[in-house]
């Protein structure tokens, strides 16, 4: 990653810390709760102005970092910082699942896990938020972290990322993690801007490139490997959530409206429904008199355009 | 300075006449009449309509104004006398009318090439599908053909910087003609 740390610390000599109030770093996503060890485990968004870095010298803690802190008095645990100093807009935001993974010694160790704007899903001890491994990209990476710049910098990954703030499903039978992908190639350009007195700052712009197709992948990702265990492509970039049932099913939905269910072991397609919007939430699973339903949101979505609608739709399983 | 004439002049003749003081209208919304039209529907091309465009957007331009962000031989001397909870009530009176057709007729072979730079540009990001814009983000769609143009020629130009960097970057990507197209493309939506 390419920084310029004299540049950054004579900017912080000239303009002094200040810029802290207006870093930014919001948190997208439900945190989650550990009451074992009473702590609370959550991911924050980019820094602030997102792509001109300039006014905000140095790492921006905690901005795009996974966090622990006491549940009842808040105080600080443990963070990792997935990128400092962030100026492509690859946040951390899809929700953290706690759950069990191998350690480095190959014993099941506590872990929290998440899904990174990167293209990668992250495993990490529990108590301490060591990073024990971090999956093969689940995406294409290509020119990662080129400068964005005034006329516009390629690079795949776009600022969707990866993985947006679709939350990821996990199934402890299969040991696969299961993630929405976005595979969005964009041009990244810089602006310098001052603090904009209550309004967006983006210090810049990211642009599709028409000429490179845009598309999406539910990538199924081994937690005790690393490794891709399937992938199915999809059409459009997925935007929304996964679901993954004990009953060995995994479903999610794209923004063109259709709704599908996999076999969660090897991503076999085993059945699909056109919704008419944008199934651009995760699903979710109940069960009423012993039958068990699935019922997802069809609404749309405006981060991709997706097709709006006003609906729940649910599903019976047989 | 004669556009600066002729819009005194409306001003005056809408402050002048009965129409000015609409039943919900804050006092300090009457000024805004003569240029920027009955309930905030502006028959000045080159000026906006701000009839259901977000509340919090004509916040915080009315700020911007005041506070040097944002400069206008005619605005900046409108806002000096307003509290920030005059230019709240501003900003949601205009958020509550109804915004009327202005009859504006695109062409609908440049709206279709405004639509695809849209699409490029990723506009739907911030201004939301349809443009019906959000929070600080304005709604821009129906809005006066002539304004939308000038609007992005001075991001381009950065005569205008309010922007937090957001639009100057994006207007340097765009070609005339792409400003062109792109006003069509969101002059003619509802």
């Amino acid at each position: 990653m390419l920084r310029d740390i004299k540049a950054e610390k004579e900017q912080l000599a000239k303009q002094g810390g200040d810029f802290y109030k207006t870093l930014g770093g919001g948190v997208w996503m439900a945190p989650a709760v550990d009451l074992e060890t009473n702590s609370i485990f959550f991911v924050v968004g980019n820094p602030s102005p997102d792509l001109y870095g300039t006014e905000r010298p140095g790492d921006n803690l905690y901005t795009d970092s996974i966090v622990s802190l006491d549940l009842n008095t808040g105080k600080y645990k443990w963070h990792h910082q997935y990128i400092a100093h962030d100026v492509w807009d690859l946040d951390a935001v899809s929700p953290v699942i706690l759950t069990e993974a191998k350690g480095k010694d190959g014993k099941m160790t506590k872990v929290a896990i998440h899904a990174g704007k990167t293209g990668h899903v992250y495993v990490h001890d529990r108590a301490t938020g060591a990073l024990i491994r971090f999956s093969e990209a689940m995406v294409p990476q290509d020119g990662l972290w080129t400068l964005p710049t005034k006329e516009g910098a390629k690079m795949m990954l776009g600022a969707n990322g990866g993985v947006e703030w679709s939350p990821m499903a996990f199934n402890p039978e299969t040991r696969l993690a299961y993630a929405a992908n976005l595979l969005q190639p964009m041009t990244y350009h810089v602006e310098p801007s001052k603090y904009p007195g209550g309004k967006l700052w983006l210090g810049g712009a990211f642009k599709t490139i028409p000429s490179e197709k845009q598309s999406g992948r539910l990538s199924a990702v081994n937690i005790d490997t690393g490794k891709v265990a399937w992938k199915f492509e999809t059409d459009e970039p997925l935007i929304g959530g996964v679901l993954a049932t004990a009953g060995g099913l995994v479903f999610n939905g794209e923004a063109n409206g259709l709704f599908r269910a996999f076999d969660a072991k090897n991503g076999k397609k085993l059945w699909e429904y056109q919704t008419g919007a944008g199934v651009n939430a995760p699903a979710v699973s109940y069960a009423v008199g012993g039958k068990q339903y699935i019922a997802v949101a069809s609404g749309g979505n405006n981060q991709i355009d997706a097709k709006r609608g006003n609906s729940v739709v649910v599903f019976a399983l047989p | 300075m004669k556009n600066l004439s002729t819009l005194l002049i409306s001003l005056l003749a809408w402050l002048c006449s009965p129409a000015w003081s609409q039943a919900d209208m804050p006092a300090k919304a009457g000024v805004c009449i003569g240029c920027h039209g009955p309930n905030g529907n502006s028959t000045m091309p080159g000026v906006p309509s701000l009839a259901a465009q977000n509340s919090r957007y004509i916040y915080l331009q009315l700020r911007d104004y005041q506070e040097g962000r944002r400069q206008n031989d005619l605005m900046t001397p409108m806002v000096a006398g307003l509290s920030k909870d005059d230019m709240r009530e501003i900003g949601n009176y205009y958020a509550k009318q109804k915004l009327t057709s202005k009859g504006f007729k695109p062409d609908a072979d440049k709206a279709k090439l405004g639509k695809a730079k849209a699409d490029e540009t990723l506009c739907a990001m911030c201004h939301l599908g349809e443009f019906v814009g959000q929070n600080d983000v304005p709604k821009v769609a129906g809005q006066n053909f002539d304004y939308v143009v000038k609007t992005m020629h001075d991001f381009k130009a950065k005569t205008r910087t309010n922007d937090a960097g957001n639009m100057t970057s994006v207007a340097s990507t765009l070609s005339d003609t792409d400003i062109e197209n792109l006003a069509h493309y969101i002059s003619g939506l509802n």
